[in-house]
């Protein structure tokens, strides 16, 4: 849909997994769910996550495809793989930083979230988002997320890859970007105390 | 063969296989068979067309065009005239007393004028030396394939006119 | 007699449950064959009442498809409903009455199975008299069904015992809400959430019981609101609390008093509105003066900092919104407990203002229209008392009886069960309601169907209850019955009738009305569809508190809803309840009540050290009659798990996964445990959805609140040990189906 964007919250999600459920009800892959849900550690909290592929502006699934079967769309949507092409090799499998796409033994094809493109090309707004109780999942315009405490951020780091993604991640306010890499977070690095390698 | 591609940052393999479905040029089957059966279909439609036009191929009415007058010209002498339109040049010849020929100028093999040579007594092309003969304007040696268009000529009263062209 | 004629095996494997996994001809049928039309209308399930539109084709529902226009829920929905469309099609609908026989169960025909019905409630009224049967109603009638089941009762039964599910649900906060404020609803609507300050949940597992509101409060907190959370679990919620308080089960109460003693020391109260508005203040700003925070924190458990910290907000905000659920209200002090919280709010003067009040969250789907027009044991319609001469003379002039013929108040749910097993009751004629999962202490009631000399049931499924009855009548789904309901917020809505009951099943509207004309009293009962009972009800409810007089099913459908009280055709409704500070009580001022502390009704002791707090998970929906026949919400939750802390795992050896046997004084129950840091390391947890083997119900108790008559669920003491033996294989629910994303 013009003018609307997806945006992941992980931290709004109460884990009851409409979306999961919601997903497979969609026309393009009716009877499988693409959402992808965790409960992070359930034995320490219950914090909880769902995600739904994050349509990267450079997809790695893509990237990586030896067959040349992952397309990603005028519209910014990376399409689940084309089936004459797929040779389910699960390379995308693999690749995918975020974990995103499926292998779908029984078909032979990687499957993933398409963003309800027989919903979402029409103009209406894609399940997962629309049933979200929480709204930690939600299609709406980037006015309406304004009001949020959360702001939107969409650029990865992975190692050495930069990732831009079409799909929002929310994250809180007060930070330009969040470290994910486990060395800014040591004390050593900040305090000679480890040799370092020659 | 890099070499023949202009400057790029992306490596080959990336511009080979775009990931964007609109920076593909990926010609399906589909598509091929489809422009394939077009076009013949295009053609064979043409093919028809022209056949219809043959059919119905009405020869063209020449109009009557005065020329000259006779006695005009001397005997083995040449008068230029224009038929039927003014852009079709054409030359009279007085090849007796009373025989007037006329054809037209344009060179069958490529549109040079023609002259008459008195000397040989024919047509005779200047660009490749093509010659015709002057009697029916056949070609008498050179690259012309095809003889000279002649011009229907008729005596009436003291004018020579132009009534058709064949050939 | 009803004890169940074959063995449970049998039943199950005759009966179900069975798992649904796909819509009528296969994943790929709508692709093929696509929906004939949208009904808009609204999900079966819980309060939240969320608005969906059902695919429907050749008079099959095939799938769902969001309603983002309807302003409660705008197009969201939990897993419940985004399945519910599931529980059509099955293969365990009953599809004609049946009758008890030495098989098990045999199909009947209607006239077979109405007529043997009558007959049999005829001979135990003749032989023991008109209160020898009783009838139970449930809060996911339509409220016309509630309504035609109050009247059948009364008018077409003679008897004064009709009660209803709901008795183990919504009666706590109503009897405080109706004790302060003389009005038994939500003072406000959900719209009222985003603009608090401050909002207080306590007792409400708002993730899993009610998903929808969960938006609500995050779009408080975006903001600037601050959230309280005051429970035993960390439930998903408390992810965001501002604030968390890990509330020892069964002392809310202390917790509640302890916040209005630092309110009143603090000077947090609101003087103008106590004296222009309410009653009672000086007696309970006495009774509070003992509970000091020292005190407070040795019995809850919750650090006096905290509660100083929650009063504080509270008493500071003139926007502050308390939320409670059942796990307040399933206590022996349910009314007490909400009453302190309708103490604090009245005190902080939030009542009645924007972004503030007290609200109670309806839990099932016609919680609040069930209780509203005569369901209950002591109610007529309009939320009359049915002890109220006035009220008897007005509702039998709209009857057409005498005030006389009409029945004085009966046994509420648990005293009608508690009366069947001492003998009092011999009959009894149910709908709506899986006693034997939903009830505690389950082998008492058990025991206590077996006793029945006549049990009638009218369901869609045989539930676990329906396996004692001697005939059971096929009735309708939600989708194929047109009708009203209320939902939590306090807003009548539509139920649009989507498809016809498949094969022989009736709607119970009918099957309902058929019985009255049997009896004999069938000119009480000229209704020939919803809209007909509808237009009695109205008539019925006017002048009551509940006034449905101006509400009308095409004004429900423009409005989207609409608040009652609705007096007239031309009223708008009452989105927000005391908007000018009026009241329904007698004098129109709230009252304020004094709480007296008493222990719960099972105390732990060395032999039960324990405390067991019995509750939900997000994919089931009550005794699970429904949703344990859906796969994909069987897959999200298997089977029940106990929640236990790791430094009580520690004490006995006990790991993730492993089975544990929980025992009460009333019996025990082996099941599998989930060791997790959110849980009071005092406390354990076990869902109720599932029955037999695995029915939490089995261990609770059958202590009532002395005023509302709801059962303690939330507070048993337990014991638990590593379970001796392997489990057999069937006390697992991998039978079912793969779990799939389970705990």
């Amino acid at each position: 849909m013009f003018g609307y964007e997806f945006y992941v919250d992980p931290s709004r999600c109460i884990g009851c997994r409409s979306c999961l459920q919601a997903c497979e009800e969609c026309a393009t892959h009716r009877g499988k769910s693409m959402i992808n849900f965790d409960f992070i550690e359930r034995k320490e909290s219950i914090s909880s996550a769902a995600y739904v592929c994050w349509h990267c502006d450079e997809p790695t699934c893509a990237q990586v495809c030896p067959a040349d079967a992952i397309k990603k769309g005028e519209d910014g949507i990376v399409h689940s793989s084309l089936k004459p092409r797929c040779i389910a090799c699960n390379n995308c499998v693999l690749a995918c930083p975020f974990g995103i796409p499926k292998m779908m033994i029984p078909e032979q094809q990687m499957m993933k979230c398409d963003m309800c493109y027989d919903r979402t090309s029409i103009g209406k707004r894609p399940m997962c988002a629309t049933v979200c109780p929480s709204q930690a999942l939600s299609y709406v315009r980037p006015e309406e997320i304004a009001y949020r405490r959360e702001k939107p951020t969409n650029i990865f780091y992975f190692g050495s890859q930069k990732i831009t993604t079409k799909v929002y991640m929310m994250a809180p306010a007060e930070r330009e970007a969040i470290a994910l890499d486990v060395v800014d977070y040591m004390w050593e690095e900040n305090h000679d105390l480890v040799a370092t390698r020659e | 063969m890099t070499w023949l591609r202009r400057g790029s940052s992306e490596p080959l393999w990336k511009e080979e296989f775009p990931v964007r479905t609109a920076d593909e040029r990926y010609v399906t089957r589909r598509q091929l068979t489809k422009f394939l059966v077009l076009t013949s279909l295009g053609m064979f439609v043409g093919n028809i067309w022209i056949l219809i036009r043959s059919i119905f191929y009405k020869a063209p009415i020449y109009g009557h065009q005065p020329v000259a007058q006779l006695g005009e010209i001397p005997v083995g002498g040449v008068k230029l005239f224009s038929y039927p339109s003014k852009d079709d040049h054409c030359i009279l010849i007085r090849t007796a007393e009373d025989e007037y020929v006329g054809y037209s100028q344009k060179c069958t093999h490529l549109s040079c004028a023609v002259y008459y040579s008195q000397a040989e007594n024919r047509l005779e092309c200047p660009c490749h030396k093509g010659f015709f003969s002057i009697k029916d304007g056949a070609v008498l040696q050179g690259p012309p394939s095809w003889p000279l268009p002649r011009i229907v000529l008729e005596a009436r009263g003291e004018q020579l006119v132009a009534i058709e062209v064949k050939g | 007699m009803a004890r169940a004629p074959v063995s449970e095996e049998i039943l199950k494997e005759k009966f179900g449950p069975h798992l649904n996994y796909k819509p009528p001809g296969g994943w790929n049928d709508e692709s093929v064959h696509p929906a004939e039309k949208l009904v808009k209308t609204h999900c079966c399930f819980c309060g939240q009442q969320c608005g969906i539109q059902l695919k429907v084709r050749e008079n099959r529902v095939i799938g769902f498809e969001p309603w983002e226009e309807f302003p409660f829920n705008r197009g969201m929905l939990c897993p419940k409903g985004v399945k519910r469309y599931l529980q059509g099609n099955h293969p365990d609908r009953l599809l004609a009455p049946l009758m008890r026989s030495d098989q098990g169960f045999s199909p009947a025909s209607w006239d077979e199975a109405l007529s043997f019905a009558v007959s049999r409630m005829r001979e135990v009224q003749d032989k023991y008299g008109k209160d020898a049967i009783a009838v139970y109603g449930g809060a996911s009638l339509s409220t016309e069904k509630s309504y035609l089941l109050g009247k059948f009762a009364r008018v077409a039964l003679g008897t004064r015992h009709i009660d209803y599910n709901g008795r183990l649900c919504m009666v706590s906060a109503g009897t405080a809400y109706k004790l302060a404020f003389g009005v038994d609803r939500s003072p406000i609507p959900w719209s009222q959430i985003p603009k608090a300050e401050v909002l207080f949940v306590i007792g409400a597992n708002i993730g899993d019981c009610a998903p929808i509101t969960t938006d609500y409060i995050w779009r408080c907190r975006d903001n600037g609101g601050k959230l309280i959370v005051a429970d035993p679990r960390m439930t998903p919620i408390t992810r965001n609390a501002d604030l968390y308080l890990p509330l020892r089960p069964g002392t809310d109460l202390v917790l509640l008093m302890g916040m209005l003693h630092v309110i009143f020391r603090d000077g947090l109260v609101d003087r103008e509105f106590i004296s222009q508005y309410t009653t009672g203040f000086e007696a309970v700003a006495e009774s509070v003066k003992e509970w000091d925070l020292r005190k407070v924190a040795e019995m809850t458990g919750v650090p006096p900092e905290s509660i100083e910290k929650a009063a504080r907000w509270i008493g500071r905000s003139k926007r502050a919104i308390m939320m409670h659920a059942r796990g307040l209200e399933h206590q022996s002090k349910g009314v007490e407990n909400c009453l302190a919280v309708l103490n604090i709010a009245l005190a902080t003067g939030n009542v009645g203002r924007e972004g503030a009040g007290p609200t109670m969250i309806t839990g099932q789907g016609n919680g609040q229209g069930g209780r509203e027009h005569g369901q209950k044991c002591d109610q007529l319609p309009g939320q009359r008392s049915l002890a109220d001469p006035a009220a008897r003379e007005y509702v039998a002039g709209v009857w057409g009886i005498k005030p006389e013929e009409l029945p004085q108040p009966g046994y509420s749910a648990q005293e009608i069960m508690n009366a069947i097993h001492s003998g009092e009751i011999k009959g009894l004629l149910s709908i709506c309601f899986n006693p034997l999962v939903s009830l505690p202490d389950a082998n008492f009631t058990r025991e206590a169907l077996s006793k029945l000399e006549f049990f009638g049931v009218i369901d869609f499924f045989l539930s676990e209850t329906a396996h004692h009855a001697d005939v059971v009548l096929a009735g309708s789904l939600q989708e194929e019955e047109d009708g009203l309901a209320c939902s939590a917020e306090g807003r009548v809505i539509h139920w649009q009738k989507s498809i016809d009951p498949p094969g022989d099943a009736r709607r119970d509207s009918d099957i309902i009305i058929d019985l009255a004309h049997r009896l004999g009293r069938g000119q009480f009962f000229p209704f020939k569809n919803p809209a007909d009972i509808f237009e009695e009800l109205r008539v019925a409810s006017r002048g009551g508190v509940a006034d449905y007089y101006g509400i009308t099913y095409e004004r429900v459908d423009k409005q989207m809803g609409i608040f009652w009280p609705c007096p007239s055709l031309d009223h708008p409704g009452t989105p927000r309840l005391f908007v000018d500070n009026k009241f329904y009580t007698h004098d129109g001022r709230a009252h304020f009540n004094v709480t007296e502390w008493r222990p719960s009704g099972d105390p732990i002791n060395e032999e039960y050290p324990l405390l067991l707090t019995t509750g939900r998970v997000v994919s089931q929906y009550l005794s699970g009659t429904q949703t344990r026949r859906i796969g994909a919400l069987v897959d999200q939750n298997p089977e029940p798990r106990a929640e236990i802390h790791p430094r009580l795992a520690e004490q006995y050896q006990i790991k993730d996964g492993d089975w544990i046997t929980v025992t009460t004084r009333r019996d025990d129950l082996t099941i599998r445990v989930m060791v997790v840091k959110t849980i009071r390391p005092d406390t354990v947890f076990i869902p109720y959805h599932w029955a037999g083997i695995s029915s939490a119900n089995r261990l609770t108790h059958r202590t009532l609140d002395p005023r509302s008559k709801i059962p303690e669920f939330k507070v048993s003491a337990c014991r638990i040990a590593g379970a001796t033996d392997e489990s057999p294989d069937d006390r697992s629910a991998h039978k079912n189906g793969a779990s799939r994303g389970g705990y």
